[in-house]
Order: structure tokens, then C-alpha cells, then sequence
């Protein structure tokens, strides 16, 4: 019998059985207690659909967090670029985009309005072309405001979002824009040691989608700011004093092969790159090739002196103009005698530097000018560079203008590494956009000249400050050495008499060399005070001098006074040792 | 067997209350990891903006320009350099132990100096 229940059952056991199965049940009490079943299935089971209705919508919510932590990446995050003592050249800051969702706008037209009326910049037509297309996903406008990105979020269309990006800025301006470079709206470099960075594994680091980091390690410049800046300043003058097309200059450690500055005006602003792309503001230091003058004697007498073909008190004949075919090599200002070598040098022959390189030979003159790396491209971390224009068939004429800087055409700041090696002790150090220590650049240093022909060179260079056609560089306490250089420009293949190139390398201190300051002037004009002259001891040579008396101080040289002449401080060990 | 019974249901409802509040403090400390590192991303953009802007004021061509403008100083010439070495000694500058007031007397004394940018000073108006 049912209801006889067994006593191992319980009280609630016996009710449900009675309720369901009993006989003796109410049948309407029976079928309320198996509607209250059903409805607690039923509301279990909508229980159980709200609940995960909740879930997918906090879960959905999260996967909108997740891809916005992803999209700050859009563009890449790059390190910061600071100069040698850590100043900022530059660093990234965030800045918000605004983009759109086309198949989420509601209504275009409407959305186009509300834009356009906040932001009268947005070109209408582009934008409706852009609003109404069927992609997913377009920009408006890269990098707005703060206060725009308030704005467009207050109209709330739907559709239209911000994402944070990174958005490269440069605070020096166009300081130091020819080393630095600069990068792409997506914050990729196009140029300069920015576009080197994309080289270092940036670009692969970005492609990988993982260079939204700011964790990445700054990278240290060898350049420092000031004295950049202290160089642009006065080259900047100097170009508009001598009426130049353009100036340009480079700040070199002889010992470390590091450029401390380089400038070359006209240049641009990196944080306005429309002016970048215009040619007139190409880096002359190394993008451009020229024609370096009598500043190419410094190595010609170096490679005279190297080869024991000369000593310093060698004399050579220059009393006749150099006659070769139907050319004749004339001196600037002819003495009609025989020189010697110092005499060559401060007086700036162009006979006594040709005989020299004669008596050297042609092809010891070519094995030369290639050990001081003068007729290959020179690489630096810059992308930018040029070949040197070196003449196909080298003969003995090419040999006599090469002497004196004419026929051979290099980057300056491949001569400045040339000159840079004459004065160091004798070795070629290749220059560096980085820092680098004196042992690292001894580790890829290359001996090319003997330590005394570096004595004598450092000799020549300082009596020619004293005494020679560089006195308008000598400034007073900085031991200043220095050659000029005036080259007469190419046009239509033949030398423009009006069309000067003047260049003044200076090194200082002369007798313990630690820089070479190398000033280029394209094009100056003759202007009041240069008594009608054009030439580099006018106008490159006092800019020297004036950059110099600037920028010693910003790199810690200290002023002597009182020293010997440079025949008793620089070649005094020379004469007790022979 | 009753009491055991109690016992391991007991234990049991202690060891899931336990493992939930466990489950509730993880999920609590994860949020709290993911604000402190939202917090740390804004606060390292701020200073990366800061930093930006404080270089931009720093620039040396603004400097020179409100130098111009705003001071009397040129620039330093070499013969303005020295070292510690160069200098001599300052001379003694005696207070007469008599006079009325030795303070006063000792403020005179350090009048303004020359230097390179201060100039001497002018006779005094008369």
C-alpha cells in the first residue's frame, strides 16, 4: 500500500510521493503541485538565460577594453632620441585620432554636418566619400586637440570614435632636423637617424605589433644641443651676412670620430614635413659632393710628408706657372721663388701643392687619397650619403688639381675625416652619429699616417692661424689651427670665376688636438668689410672663428693664454729629439 | 554517523564560502592591477608630455630670444675664464674697532662689484 510508508522514509519523501503517485490524492492538488514543478523548471531555465545574457554582455564589454589597449599601437611607439647629455631631441606624445565606422553610422549626412561645423578644417566632399563608403573601419583626422576630441564626443554620432596615438615631436624645432631626421604620420622615419632607428629592428618590432611600449630604451646622440645650436645660430648669420645660398658646418671629436654638431642651412622643421621634401634644404654635409679647394692640401702635404718624399724645410719650385697641355696652374698670389713646405701651406700655393703630389706620383697620390678614404662613399648611421665624384682616368693632371682641391668632389664631412686623421695622431676614426668612448674608437681606428707627420700637420695648420691666410679664425686662448678652402663652382663644365665654394677647417687646440671645426659657405658674395673679396679667409674663416669663440666654452675647453708659438710648443719635442 | 555527517557538510559549506571569497579577493586584486596599470600608462603619458613640453621651453632658441630681450648679459669672453688657482687672495677689509657701528660699517664695505655684466658704477648725481 502507498501510504503505508516505511519508516525509513522521510516526512518530505512521503509528501511528494503522496502528492504525485498517491491514489488517494486530490487530483486537483496533484496537478498544483505539478504546475509549481514545471514553474520552477521554467524559471530555473530563464534564470539560467539571464544570467549568461549578463555574462556575454560583461564579457563583450571587456573585449571593447581589450582592442582599445591594442589600437594605442597604431602607431608606433619610438624611442626618444636625446643628445649627449641627455637633453630631449626627441620623444613621443600622445595625441587622440579620430576615425569612423561607416556601416555603424546612422545617418551620414547628419554626422557629416556636425563634423564639418566643429571642425571647419575637414574637407566636406572627402569626408561624405569617406562617411558613406562600406568599409569598416576609416580616419578622419589624424592627431586632433584635446579640446576638438571634447567637442565631437559631446555631438555623440554614433560611429565616430577616438583612438590614442602616438604622435612624434620634435621641441628643438629645426635645430637639429638634418641628423634627426624625421618620421610618417604612422610614426615611421623617412629620414635621417630616424629612419636609421626603423633599421635597428624598430620596423620589425612594429610589424610584430609590439612597439607600443614607451619601456624602449632612449637613444643617445653624440651631438649636443647647444653647441648645435650655437652653430646653426651663427651659420645662419653668416649666410645671411655673405648673402650665401646656403651654409653649412660640422663640430668633430678627432679623438672619438663623434660629430658633436651638424648643420646644414637652409634646413627645415620636423614637426612640419611639408618642407623637408624641398631640395634646397639637402644636407651638405653628406648628401652633398663638392669640390673642397685648398683645404685638400692639408692632405696633400700630409701624404707628401708620410711618404719621406718632403720634410718641412723641403722647398719646391713655384716660380713658373704649371703649364699641362692647355691648361696652366696659376698661384692666388704668385712669389716667383721657390717655397718650402710651410710656406707652401700659409701661403697657399697651388704650384707648390701640385709638385708635391707630383713628386708622390699618381698612383701613390690615388693609394693615398684611398687609405684616407676619399673616393669611396662614406656610410654613417645617416641613410642619406653620396659617392664621392671621383675622374674615371686618373692621369698626372688630375693628380696636379687634386693637389689643391679641384677634380675630386667628396662630402665634407668625408674631408673632415680626412683632415681629422692628419692632426689625431694619424688615425682615420670613421664618424659616428653616437656617443662613443676614446677605446671604442681606438678599437676601429685605422693607422694611416705616422705620429710625426701629424706633429707637422698640427705645426702647418697652427702656423697658418698665426701667420697665413687662416688669422681671421685665430681666436684668442683656444690655440685655434685652420686652412682655408675657395673652390670656383661647376657650371655648364666649366669653372664660374663668381661662384665660389669656401670652406675653413680650424682644429683647436692646435697642439693637443680634441676638435675639428669644418664651416662651409656656398656661393658668398663679396659684402662691405671684405674689401670686395668672396674667398674663405673673408667669410668662412671669421665664421670659424666666431663659432669657435661660441661653442669651446659649451664643450669645455678651457682658454690658455700666453703659450708659445707653434714652432716652439707643438714641434719642440720634434727638434730635442733629433 | 549523524555528527559526521554535520561535520563533513560543515566543512564542506566553510571550505566553498572560503574558496569563494578567495575567488572574490583574486577578482578584486585583478581589477585593482588593471586600474594601477591603466593609471600608470596615463601618468606615464603625462609625463612623456610634460617632459616634451618642458624641452620645447627649454630650447635654446627660445632661451636666446627672451635673453635678447629680457637681459643685459653677452657672452662670456675667453679672458673671462679662470681657475681657482688664478685667483688672488681677497684683500683684507678692516672694520675700525672703534667706529659706532661695526655692521653698517662692514655692509658699506661690500658695496656691488664689476663684473662682465654689471658695469662700474657711474659717479653719483650731483
Amino acid at each position: 500500500m502507498p501510504q503505508a510508508a516505511s519508516p525509513s522514509e522521510t516526512r518530505w519523501q512521503r509528501l511528494v510521493r503522496s502528492l504525485l503517485y498517491g491514489r488517494g490524492v486530490d487530483r486537483r492538488v496533484k496537478a498544483k503541485a505539478r504546475l509549481g514543478l514545471a514553474i520552477v523548471a521554467f524559471a530555473g531555465i530563464y534564470a539560467a538565460i539571464a544570467l549568461r545574457l549578463v555574462i556575454f554582455a560583461e564579457q563583450s564589454e571587456w573585449h571593447g577594453a581589450h582592442r582599445t589597449v591594442s589600437q594605442d599601437a597604431v602607431a608606433t611607439a619610438r624611442p626618444d632620441i636625446l643628445d649627449r647629455k641627455g637633453r630631449i631631441l626627441a620623444t613621443d606624445v600622445k595625441a587622440p585620432s579620430l576615425y569612423a565606422e561607416p556601416r555603424k553610422l546612422i545617418d551620414a549626412d547628419e554626422a557629416e554636418e556636425l563634423l564639418t561645423a566643429t571642425m571647419p578644417d575637414l574637407e566636406s566632399k572627402e569626408l561624405r566619400e569617406r562617411l558613406t563608403s562600406k568599409r569598416g573601419f576609416v580616419w578622419l583626422k589624424r592627431e586632433i586637440t584635446p579640446k576638438q576630441e571634447q567637442e565631437i564626443h559631446r555631438l555623440g554620432i554614433p560611429g565616430i570614435g577616438f583612438l590614442s596615438e602616438n604622435k612624434r615631436v620634435y621641441p628643438n624645432g629645426p635645430t637639429v632636423s638634418q641628423v634627426i631626421g624625421l618620421v610618417n604620420i604612422d610614426n615611421q622615419g623617412i629620414a635621417g637617424m630616424e629612419k636609421w632607428l626603423d633599421g635597428q629592428g624598430l620596423a620589425a618590432l612594429h610589424m610584430a605589433g609590439l612597439a607600443s611600449d614607451r619601456l624602449q630604451r632612449p637613444v643617445q646622440l653624440s651631438l649636443d644641443l647647444r653647441a648645435q645650436y650655437a652653430l646653426r645660430d651663427e651659420l645662419a648669420k653668416a649666410r645671411e651676412k655673405f648673402k650665401a645660398k646656403a651654409s653649412a658646418g660640422v663640430i668633430l671629436n678627432v679623438n672619438t670620430g663623434e660629430i658633436v654638431a651638424l648643420v646644414s642651412e637652409p634646413d627645415y622643421d620636423p614637426n612640419n614635413p611639408r618642407e623637408a621634401n624641398d631640395p634646397s634644404r639637402i644636407n651638405r654635409m653628406t648628401t652633398g659632393v663638392f669640390e673642397m679647394g685648398s683645404t685638400f692640401k692639408v692632405l696633400t702635404v700630409a701624404m707628401a710628408l708620410d711618404s719621406g718624399k718632403a720634410t718641412l724645410r723641403s722647398t719646391f719650385d713655384a716660380s713658373h706657372p704649371l703649364h699641362y697641355g692647355r691648361f696652366a696652374i696659376h698661384d692666388y698670389e704668385p712669389k716667383g721663388r721657390a717655397l718650402s713646405v710651410p710656406e707652401i701651406f700659409t701661403f697657399s700655393s697651388n704650384i707648390g701643392a701640385a709638385r708635391m703630389a707630383l713628386a708622390v706620383g699618381v698612383e701613390g697620390h690615388k693609394a693615398f687619397l684611398k687609405k684616407m678614404g676619399q673616393l669611396d662613399r662614406l656610410r654613417t648611421e645617416l641613410p642619406e650619403s653620396a659617392e664621392p665624384l671621383v675622374p674615371k682616368h686618373w692621369g698626372e693632371l688630375n693628380t696636379v688639381t687634386i693637389a689643391f682641391g679641384h677634380g675630386l668632389s667628396v662630402a665634407p664631412l668625408q674631408a673632415a675625416m680626412g683632415v681629422a686623421a692628419t692632426v689625431n695622431g694619424g688615425l682615420l676614426i670613421r664618424p659616428t652619429f653616437l656617443k662613443r668612448s676614446e677605446a671604442q674608437a681606438m678599437r676601429i681606428a685605422r693607422r694611416v699616417l705616422k705620429a710625426e707627420t701629424s706633429r707637422d700637420m698640427r705645426y702647418l695648420l697652427r702656423l697658418n692661424a698665426e701667420k697665413g691666410t687662416g688669422t681671421f679664425a685665430n681666436v684668442d686662448g683656444y690655440y685655434v689651427g685652420g686652412k682655408t678652402g675657395t673652390a670656383e663652382k661647376v657650371v655648364n663644365g666649366h669653372y664660374a670665376k663668381h661662384k665660389l665654394l669656401t670652406d675653413f677647417m680650424a682644429i683647436l687646440p692646435a697642439d693637443k688636438p680634441k676638435y675639428l671645426v669644418l664651416i662651409l659657405l656656398d656661393e658668398p658674395q663679396a659684402v662691405p668689410g671684405t674689401h670686395g673679396f668672396a674667398t674663405a679667409g673673408w667669410n668662412a674663416g671669421p665664421t670659424a672663428g666666431k663659432v669657435i669663440a661660441r661653442v669651446a666654452p659649451l664643450l669645455d675647453l678651457e682658454p690658455r693664454f700666453a703659450l708659445p708659438k707653434s714652432d716652439q710648443l707643438i714641434l719642440a719635442n720634434a727638434v730635442s729629439s733629433r | 554517523m549523524r555528527y559526521l555527517h554535520i561535520l563533513v557538510i560543515g566543512a564542506l559549506i566553510l571550505a566553498a564560502s572560503f574558496v569563494y571569497k578567495i575567488k572574490f579577493d583574486s577578482t578584486l586584486q585583478a581589477e585593482q592591477v588593471a586600474k594601477l596599470h591603466g593609471e600608470l600608462r596615463r601618468e606615464r603619458n603625462a609625463v612623456a608630455t610634460l617632459r616634451a613640453e618642458w624641452a620645447k621651453l627649454d630650447t635654446p632658441s627660445r632661451i636666446q630670444a627672451l635673453a635678447d630681450r629680457h637681459l643685459d648679459l653677452k657672452p662670456v669672453k675667453p679672458r673671462q675664464f679662470a681657475n681657482f688657482d688664478d685667483l688672488p687672495m681677497r684683500p683684507l677689509e678692516v672694520v675700525p674697532p672703534l667706529s659706532g657701528d661695526p655692521i653698517s660699517a662692514m655692509l658699506r664695505l661690500s658695496a656691488p662689484e664689476t663684473t662682465g655684466s654689471l658695469p662700474a658704477p657711474t659717479a653719483a648725481p650731483r
